[in-house]
């Protein structure tokens, strides 16, 4: 191989690797894993999406009223400081658990709003929860969750 | 056009984006009752140029006429951002709005 071929080479692949490491694509989990968003219960759920992981209890902050009056728009936070992969966020008032599967893009900020219809706690007694599980850069599982009360239903017809 | 309600404003390289969307999210129970088909959005994307920003994979348990908040690094003021989503009836809509 002549030098010049040589040089030409290299900077070549040195142009094309960044390319191919910042690619992001867009992915559909309800056509990759769908099950997650028909299953019951939020481990159903969460196994369906992950697997059999066990989450540490830290590093995820999700935000709701404690009360919520009116369960046609509960407004939800939630904020992570982690490197994270995905992020999914369910909850156990409605008949599925599954709400949401975030692609988080690199140097993704994960602090994502966005208002749920949920079902009257009285309804199905005790409390609502909401959880969510951030998949980190690392492979490990994180998990933050915040309890709240519907007082009103937003699902009924 | 018409259908989102888009406000995006980048300050300090971090850029906050607000978006409303109009759709009746009609849930399967919600469709049941009324003898129509269920119909949610399924899927939002954002993108500035050909990078994604901001990509979720949703339920039909957001809100009628949903409400999303998000920030993302790496777009500056002038840039435009454009927002698509998709619901379960195939539907795709999207629209555009430069970042302040």
């Amino acid at each position: 191989m002549n030098r010049r071929n040589f040089m030409g080479f290299g900077v070549l692949a040195m142009a094309t690797l960044p390319a191919v490491l910042s690619a992001f694509d867009s992915i559909d989990f309800r056509k990759t894993k769908p099950d997650t968003w028909t299953a019951k219960t939020v481990d159903d759920a969460i196994k369906a999406l992950y697997g059999d992981i066990k989450p540490e209890e830290s590093g995820v902050t999700v935000k709701a009223p404690k009360v919520a009056s009116n369960g046609g728009a509960v407004p939800v936070t939630v904020k992570s400081d982690i490197a994270a992969k995905t992020v999914a966020v369910f909850q156990n008032m409605n008949p599925e658990s599954a709400v949401a599967v975030f692609n988080v893009p690199e140097d993704g900020i994960i602090d994502y709003f966005f208002k749920l219809k949920l079902k009257a706690t009285d309804e199905n007694g005790g409390n609502g929860v909401i959880t969510a599980i951030v998949e980190g850069a690392d492979g490990k599982f994180y998990k933050g969750k915040v309890a709240l009360q519907v007082a009103k239903g937003g699902c009924e017809g | 056009m018409g259908n989102m309600k888009i406000k995006a404003k980048e300050k300090d390289g971090i850029t906050k984006v607000k978006v409303l969307i109009k759709h009746p999210m009609l849930t399967y129970d919600q469709a049941k009752k009324k003898g129509v088909e269920a119909n949610f959005i399924t899927h939002i994307t954002a993108k500035v140029g050909d990078k994604i920003v901001y990509d979720v994979s949703t339920s039909q348990f957001l809100s009628k006429n949903p409400m999303l908040k998000f920030k993302f690094k790496g777009a500056k003021k002038g840039d435009e951002l454009t927002m698509s989503w998709v619901d379960l009836s195939g539907k795709t809509v999207s629209e555009s709005k430069k970042i302040k």
